[in-house]
């Protein structure tokens, strides 16, 4: 459909220049800030620095405790992640591909969950893991995250692996494999693509909790990345240490902007499944 | 199939009995393994406590002290709080702005990424994708050093445009704070569905457009005549994932403003999270009655949409 470029086409690119500008401006400007110091930083916003503040980066680190929250992020996101995908997998093959007495209504039960807002369950899960003394406890919160069904995921493996032939599974058992290697050697390996995007998906879900890891963790020594940005910038207003909170946000985006460039494609692509932000 | 495979080795001898016996078992103890964790963690940490919050929502409780059964009397509070029809109609306002905010901008958008074969549609795409991979926490301290007085990018601009905006705190005012919270949920949010909709558009023959063009079709009538009636059912869902979001969320509020000031940000999410796990006195029982209120709403909100939101496929 290639057609003439009038004056109205101007005007459409302008569009797409301005909103691409408000999505870079405001990141551009935070790392730009970043690498100031604070006098300068008060006395005049759009003044070119002197000279390039990277110190500010090391600051942060130290200040907000980044590092440590950093490892407790890593072990929270790490540990679900593995294990929540691990359990995804093989559910969604027992739920898709097994036929055994009451699946039905399991499925049933899972989808369920689609209904129910969750805001409604947080307090009788806070006293619940209360109970089970797994408040302000990483461990606990990998427990709450990785134990657990999602429609989304296992709607998306399992149609995945409906797609696999039958085949392949049973001349595994004519081999005399157990099921167990019949899951781990050959529908495992084959459903790959599926499992890499729901790996992915429950990454940025992970890294992103913040509610999460907010409620549960109350020593600072275990806050995750998310919660201990946050406690900085409450403090910020008693400190005004402007150009260090901006270089802790900086740092606090860096994993995500290392996710975005490895796996873009498979994350819009993902996306469009509507298994994001469900 | 199972079935087919049953009758096909049910001639058995006393050999290939043992072995059914056996893969059964072994079926069964493999289903046990693999269902168990998340089946179970699903009914322990999802179904359980949604259920209970029916119950605590008859309670007073303030999560520490005996739980007094009180009956319906939190619901009877509810209805005289003005706090939560304050919260509520916040809650009206976003479901007002931000999906429609969202929809108009990604369609445009899309639009133009989709059919208009500028150099750089792929460049865009990925810029515009870019934010929804960015954590609430990220948008929300981005967007409160937007809204800064002092030093704020916004007052930045204003005053290099010369506009005596002083040291204007756009969060820390009653009568800008809640408009405020509309573009980071925008900012956040367009991208996925700029991607949605140009998937969507590019399904649609290329032989309607072109037969548009030659009567003379300008874009702004293709777009409105053409692409989003045929894409009107993805619009819908999206409309419908969004008005739903922005009754549940509370992460943006929570971070911005906590509420404030004087609650003009406070929307039901919030005032729920911040009675049960707030600075002041926790009522679990009341919250859990609020809640109910939400999830009432939630599903009457759903229903009602599927009932009178256009949903007639078109047919192309």
């Amino acid at each position: 459909m290639r057609e003439k470029r009038t004056i109205i086409d101007v005007v459409w690119w302008v569009l797409l220049i301005a909103w691409s500008m408000a999505i870079l401006f405001p990141l551009l400007w935070v790392f730009y800030q970043s690498l100031r110091s604070n006098p300068s930083f008060f006395q005049d916003v759009w003044a070119l620095p002197e000279s390039l503040n990277w110190m500010n980066y090391k600051n942060a680190w130290i200040k907000y405790g980044i590092g440590n929250a950093m490892l407790n992020t890593l072990y929270y996101v790490g540990v679900s992640l593995v294990l929540g995908t691990f359990l995804t997998t093989i559910n969604a093959y027992a739920l898709t591909r097994i036929q055994f007495k009451g699946r039905k209504l399991m499925w049933a039960l899972i989808m369920l969950s689609l209904f129910l807002p969750g805001i409604n369950a947080l307090i009788p899960q806070y006293v619940l893991m209360r109970e089970l003394h797994l408040t302000n406890s990483l461990t606990g919160l990998i427990l709450l995250d990785s134990l657990g069904e999602n429609v989304f995921f296992l709607m998306l493996l399992g149609g995945f692996m409906r797609s696999l032939p039958k085949e392949l599974e049973e001349s595994g058992f004519l081999d005399g494999a157990s099921i167990f290697q019949v899951f781990m050697r050959i529908i495992f390996p084959l459903s790959i693509p599926g499992i890499v995007t729901v790996a992915i998906f429950k990454f940025l879900g992970l890294y992103n909790n913040f509610l999460g890891p907010f409620i549960y963790l109350s020593d600072q020594s275990k806050y995750t990345i998310g919660v201990s940005m946050y406690a900085a910038n409450q403090m910020m207003q008693y400190t005004s240490d402007w150009v260090t909170m901006f270089a802790g946000v900086m740092i606090a985006m860096v994993p995500s902007i290392i996710m975005f460039m490895f796996f873009q494609r498979w994350i819009m692509e993902g996306a469009t499944l509507g298994a994001v932000k469900g | 199939m199972n079935r087919l495979s049953r009758a096909k080795r049910s001639p058995a001898s006393g050999l290939w009995k043992d072995g059914l016996k056996n893969a059964k078992m072994q079926r069964n103890l493999f289903l046990l393994l693999a269902l168990t964790p998340a089946f179970g963690g699903y009914l322990l940490f999802t179904l359980y406590p949604n259920m209970l919050s029916v119950y605590y929502s008859l309670l007073n409780w303030n999560g520490i002290s005996e739980p007094e059964f009180v009956g319906l009397s939190n619901f009877v509070t509810l209805f005289q709080d003005k706090y939560v029809w304050r919260a509520l109609l916040n809650n009206l306002f976003y479901m007002a702005t931000v999906p429609i905010a969202v929809i108009s901008i990604s369609l445009l958008l899309g639009y133009l990424l989709a059919n208009k074969g500028y150099k750089g549609t792929s460049f865009f795409k990925v810029l515009f994708f870019f934010p929804n991979v960015l954590s609430t926490i990220v948008i929300a301290l981005l967007w409160t050093f937007i809204y800064d007085g002092s030093f704020g990018l916004l007052n930045d601009f204003l005053r290099l445009l010369g506009v005596p905006i002083g040291n204007f705190y756009w969060l820390g005012e009653a009568r800008t704070a809640l408009a405020a919270i509309v573009p980071p949920y925008v900012w956040g949010g367009v991208g996925l569905y700029v991607i949605i909709f140009m998937n969507a558009m590019t399904t649609i023959p290329k032989s309607l457009y072109e037969s548009a063009i030659l009567e003379g079709a300008r874009h702004m009538t293709i777009l409105f005549r053409i692409t989003i009636p045929l894409i009107m059912p993805i619009v819908r869902i999206s409309a419908l994932f969004l008005i739903l979001g922005t009754l549940k969320g509370f992460e943006k509020q929570l971070i911005l403003t906590n509420g404030g000031p004087a609650g003009a940000t406070d929307v039901v999410g919030l005032y729920i999270f911040n009675l049960a796990f707030g600075t002041e006195n926790h009522n679990y029982g009341y919250a859990s009655a609020v809640g109910m209120l939400l999830f009432v709403i939630l599903v009457t909100a759903k229903l009602l949409m599927d009932k009178y939101m256009p949903d007639r496929s078109v047919e192309y």
